[in-house]
């Protein structure tokens, strides 16, 4: 799905309880729910928006969370086709959820080659407060972003760390990418050009 | 008289030389439309276990979203033809589709047919990409703890009203009402054991057990077994329905083709895989069972409503939703129907629409945004998904739209739908109208008057809607609720029996008296004191009728708009 006022298409892929819903909420809304509101994993996929400005320029940002139950394996294609980035979340203190943010990955590449992977390890809170519960290497995770040539985030919901960052970055990588590209299409254009001017050349040569 | 004898019960003939004395006035029937937007195809007399056997119930409407889908294939094809310069290739791709849906019209049962439909809704079918890995963490294995195994082993447990069991083929845990599914695989077993000697020995089919005070329903579908224990006031058809209800819950949940498709490659699958997240369906489907009587009566109940807001909200979607591709859309309001809009040909079928309730009942995650969500309606079609477009039109989130589209790639659209609706219904001040009549909380009994008649259901059965008054005192503790629930399903129950279908049944009981009375037009089921004679009770639903009559623009939806 593309279309919408939407500038930038951002997905979020994860194992089901990784923290997606939570990044949204605090993204959009700043706000966290998860000691409130007991857990709900999301039916489908949910879809949200936010502006940002970037270099004085005003960008949207449509996110969509998906439901990390696997049964929305096969569908969450429609969901990431077209996607400009991927914030592919793994829970910090579960290791399942990297193994699952590594197969995620992996569609991503097979299917989306132009989507920007932004892999993000989330409930840094947990962690921070007891280290002992980390179950995911640092070292791993660079690894695999760097795998992939993306980019590691380690957030946490609750307190709102990094959140903001990821999707400034997102935005800022989108207009970096779009203005090369800008870039590129005026250099081909010169070379048109000159190719042209001299094929005109030669029938006036020769004569 | 009557009302002396505790307990007792009479059959009123109403056969036509009798009528006449019978005191019955046929009233035309209130929330009678000729023009309805829901279709029950079957009803509750039709879920039986000869229908289930003779696979009469088996046939599941199939093919009903390729058709929509091919239609949507084919108008693309007349804009590319119209358009004229399309590059070949896409032209061919379209060819291959249109020849893939011609051979699908020969039939839908065989193995071929469903793949080539699979491949031609690749999008709308859960396909498990590639092969099934093996390893299965299951959440419930990690939250599973010792006080669990305590629990299954408890008085408690065993004491639940009514346990409700999911298991495959070949035994295998599904879901349990109470307690954790993995610590009663022993008793699944056993269950599977039973269902499968009488189905090896005799060629024959477990149907239901009766021991003390405990029934126990089996219902065997498309590699699924599914049981229900009880000890309440259930009859054994009435439990087959609950299990058809669950049946189609699983089936909204994963479509029939993959349900299908996934026990034929692995008998041995372990289903809660695919239906993690699903659970919370299934409790609050169960819950809904015993507080809901429209399950009972496969038929909804509309909010309450003043015809011209009600069509005023049906026209405000017709015109700013009108979407190609858009089969239904409806707007619900805490379980009750506000409107609906629908596809011209196509209806939504009751249970459907119980199934559409659940989701949006059971899950929070709506509440928070936007959301674009697959879901098989059964009886609409089994094989595969419509996309359903979720949103609450207030802060509040007590009004609930949804859109239901073939189209997989029209969110965006849907949504821009939704923004206009939102607004146009706000400054009509229809959001408001919605907000009072659920805070007014339905109507009272009294509003009815008449007298000694504490609490009815009146199904009119051409629309499947039914209205019931508010629950109120002696209703108003759990027990007392449930305590006429248990009366209702008694009633409902003598009334409906397949082998001796009453027309008309008084019954005296200890507490109150209960009057049945279905037509061909209608169902309803009255409560009065325990002190009524037959001729007050008869005189007192006449009265009842009348007044619902009345009401009818209010209470029911009687015209169906669509697009």
């Amino acid at each position: 799905m593309s279309g919408g006022k939407v500038d930038i298409k951002v997905v979020l892929l994860g194992k089901a309880y990784a923290g997606k819903t939570s990044l949204v909420e605090r993204y959009i809304h700043n706000r966290f729910l998860g000691e409130t509101v007991p857990y709900q994993n999301t039916i489908g996929a949910a879809f949200g928006a936010k502006t940002v400005t970037v270099n004085n320029k005003n960008v949207i940002i449509g996110i969509w969370d998906t439901a990390g139950s696997e049964r929305y394996e096969a569908m969450s294609k429609i969901y990431y086709r077209g996607a400009k980035a991927a914030v592919v979340c793994y829970d910090l203190t579960e290791k399942a959820s990297f193994d699952r943010a590594r197969f995620w990955i992996g569609e991503l590449q097979k299917h989306e080659e132009g989507c920007r992977i932004y892999l993000c390890g989330t409930k840094y809170d947990i962690v921070e407060e007891n280290p002992a519960l980390r179950s995911v290497d640092e070292k791993e995770a660079k690894a695999l972003a760097l795998d992939v040539r993306g980019e590691v985030y380690v957030t946490s919901s609750k307190t709102g760390k990094d959140i903001e960052k990821i999707f400034i970055n997102i935005a800022s990588d989108y207009m970096a990418s779009k203005a090369a590209a800008a870039q590129k299409e005026d250099d081909e254009e010169i070379v048109k050009l000159r190719r042209s001017s001299k094929k005109s050349n030669c029938p006036a040569c020769k004569s | 008289m009557a009302a002396e004898v505790r307990e007792a019960e009479q059959i009123v003939n109403v056969s036509d030389s009798e009528s006449g004395q019978s005191d019955f006035i046929e009233t035309e029937i209130p929330g009678k439309s000729n023009n309805s937007l829901l279709v029950a195809s079957d009803e509750f007399d039709d879920i039986s276990y000869e229908e289930l056997n003779n696979g009469a119930l088996q046939a599941a409407p199939m093919g009903t979203i390729n058709a929509l889908v091919k239609r949507k294939v084919k108008r693309q094809h007349s804009i590319i033809e119209s358009d004229g310069r399309q590059s070949t290739v896409s032209e061919d791709d379209i060819a291959n589709d249109v020849e893939n849906e011609s051979s699908e019209i020969s039939g839908d049962d065989t193995q071929d047919d469903n793949l080539v439909l699979e491949s031609n809704l690749a999008d709308l079918s859960l396909q498990e990409s590639g092969s099934l890995p093996l390893e299965i963490p299951s959440p419930h294995l990690i939250s599973s703890t010792n006080s669990e195994t305590d629990y299954v082993n408890s008085i408690e447990w065993k004491q639940q009203k009514k346990h409700i069991f999911i298991l495959s083929d070949s035994g295998k845990p599904i879901y349990s009402r109470h307690g954790s599914e993995d610590k009663l695989v022993t008793i699944m077993g056993v269950m599977q054991a039973l269902v499968s000697f009488v189905a090896d020995s005799d060629k024959d089919n477990l149907r239901s057990i009766v021991a003390g005070d405990h029934r126990f329903v089996f219902m065997t579908r498309d590699h699924l077994t599914f049981v229900g224990v009880t000890r309440g006031k259930e009859s054994t058809q009435q439990m087959l329905l609950q299990l058809t209800y669950m049946y189609n819950q699983v089936i909204s949940v994963l479509t029939l083709s993959t349900l299908t498709r996934i026990f034929k490659s692995h008998r041995n699958y372990d289903l809660r895989r695919t239906l993690s997240g699903a659970e919370k369906f299934f409790d609050n489907l169960l819950n809904l069972m015993d507080v809901e009587p429209g399950l009972l009566l496969s038929s909804v109940r509309c909010l309450p409503l003043d015809s011209a807001v009600r069509d005023n909200i049906s026209q405000t979607i017709v015109q700013y939703a009108k979407v190609k591709d858009l089969v239904f859309a409806l707007i619900i309001a805490h379980n009750q129907l506000v409107a609906v809009v629908r596809m011209k040909k196509y209806y939504l079928h009751p249970m459907d629409l119980h199934l559409i309730l659940n989701l949006i009942n059971a899950s929070e995650s709506f509440k928070a945004a936007e959301s674009w969500t697959p879901i098989c309606l059964p009886k609409f079609d089994a094989a595969g998904f419509l996309q359903a477009h979720v949103s609450y039109l207030d802060d509040e989130c007590h009004t609930c739209l949804l859109l239901l589209s073939v189209d997989i790639e029209a969110f965006y659209v849907l949504s821009e739908c939704k923004a206009k609706i939102q607004e146009k219904l706000k400054k009509y001040n229809a959001l408001a109208a919605i907000n009072n009549s659920l805070r007014r909380n339905s109507y009272s009994i009294q509003q009815c008057s008449i007298n000694d008649l504490r609490h009815f259901l009146y199904k009119a059965r051409s629309t499947s809607q039914y209205t019931s008054p508010e629950l109120e005192a002696p209703y108003n503790t759990k027990e007392e609720q449930e305590r006429l629930f248990g009366l209702y399903y008694y009633l409902h129950d003598r009334i409906h029996t397949s082998g001796r279908p009453l027309k008309i049944l008084f019954h005296v009981g200890p507490y109150e008296t209960l009057l049945g009375w279905v037509t061909p037009g209608f169902e309803l089921f009255a409560v009065f004191g325990p002190l009524v004679t037959k001729i007050t009770a008869i005189h007192a639903v006449n009265k009842l009728l009348r007044w619902i009559k009345k009401e009818e623009d209010r209470l029911f939806i009687l015209s169906s708009v669509t697009f």
